[in-house]
């Protein structure tokens, strides 16, 4: 895994470039105290299918660092795939949102040390389930998106979980008044 | 919309109740079918013992009991708290079947117990492997040996005492991991 400095730049300047999102994330539930706080970057986008409701597509990077002494060695990266639904709690499809996902980890990957000092790397996939609020927005004649969520992802018998908070300049195919 | 909220939440508490990580569910899966590598052997009728559980996990470049592939052959080193054991296969291919070092092609060192290196070095000498045994991985059997103990070590002639005066018998191993 590289430098931390390095993929916190790199998935800034995805974000940027595609007009997506960034988060800070932490792991929560089993080996919550092994991990630092995480990175992540995602794209999403939206199609309207009523004015206050989206269908929403997302594809994301989270990367965790662990803090078992091997640096920015150990850590996690995940990818996943989600699909939601995105309901405005006032109809108007601006203000705030609550978002159940599912999706599919494309890619997920854990480097660390086993006991004997080996560098071990484990690959997964599994499903992905998120629940999720937030508020959309509008700034410089842009529409954002703040938000909060949980996510867990489920493979092998076991579940990462984390808690993302987030904020994007939110991306919507159709035709909506407010824009969102 | 809130039947799929509603069935979100519970999908991801039930996800939080799974009490591992998937690394760690990885690993323990991993572990869990690990096997346990023995070799006993006496020297002159005293016993030494090694167990390894989990061998397949040990670190390829130390570890207590296992055997590596090497130039020109396949070397299994067995550590214990009274010495060690080292014996060289010497084939390209690693295979069921006898494998005898004789005093014909020069002094070989095979056995320390107790600080006490045993070679072979008399006309009578000889080890003598035996794999009965090699799935996945693993490599089962039986060995015995002569050799002569080594009473001073020196760049020009080594010393050595009484030819053919250490008998290792009993000699047994079980799923000792072969590592390339």
């Amino acid at each position: 895994m590289g430098k931390r400095p390095l993929a916190v730049f790199v998935l800034f300047s995805i974000a940027i470039q595609a007009n997506a999102q960034l988060g800070v994330m932490k792991w929560v539930g089993p080996n919550s105290n092994k991990y630092d706080l995480g990175f992540g970057g995602f794209i999403k986008s939206g199609f309207p299918v009523s004015d206050g409701s989206d269908l929403t597509l997302e594809l994301g990077a989270n990367i965790f660092f662990m803090n078992d002494g091997y640096g920015t060695a150990d850590g996690t990266i995940m990818c996943p795939l989600k699909a939601g639904y995105r309901y405005t709690l006032d109809g108007t499809g601006t203000g705030f949102y609550v978002e159940p996902q599912v999706g599919f980890n494309l890619v997920g990957v854990t480097s660390l040390h086993d006991a004997n000092g080996n560098q071990i790397n484990l690959n997964y996939h599994g499903v992905v389930f998120a629940a999720g609020t937030g508020f959309l927005f509008t700034a410089w004649n842009a529409p954002f998106d703040l938000n909060l969520r949980y996510e867990t992802v489920i493979d092998h018998g076991g579940s990462n979980n984390f808690i993302s908070l987030g904020i994007s300049r939110y991306i919507s195919f159709g035709k909506r008044n407010t824009g969102y | 919309m809130k039947s799929y909220f509603v069935a979100a939440v519970v999908s991801i508490l039930l996800s939080s109740c799974l009490k591992q990580s998937i690394p760690d569910a990885m690993l323990a899966s991993k572990n869990s079918g690990g096997a346990t590598a023995t070799l006993s052997y006496k020297v002159n009728g005293n016993a030494v013992n090694i167990s390894v559980a989990n061998a397949e996990s040990q670190d390829t470049n130390y570890y207590t009991l296992g055997c590596t592939k090497s130039t020109g052959g396949y070397s299994l080193d067995g550590l214990s708290s009274s010495g060690e054991i080292a014996f060289t296969f010497y084939t390209d291919s690693l295979a069921i079947g006898n494998y005898i070092y004789t005093a014909n092609y020069g002094d070989m060192y095979f056995v320390s117990y107790n600080a006490q290196a045993e070679y072979v070095h008399g006309p009578t000498d000889s080890m003598s492997f035996n794999i009965t045994s090699y799935k996945n991985g693993l490599i089962s059997g039986n060995f015995s040996g002569q050799l002569t103990p080594l009473v001073t070590a020196s760049t020009i002639n080594n010393i050595f005492g009484v030819s053919g005066s250490t008998l290792i018998t009993n000699g047994s191993f079980q799923n000792v991991p072969v590592f390339y």
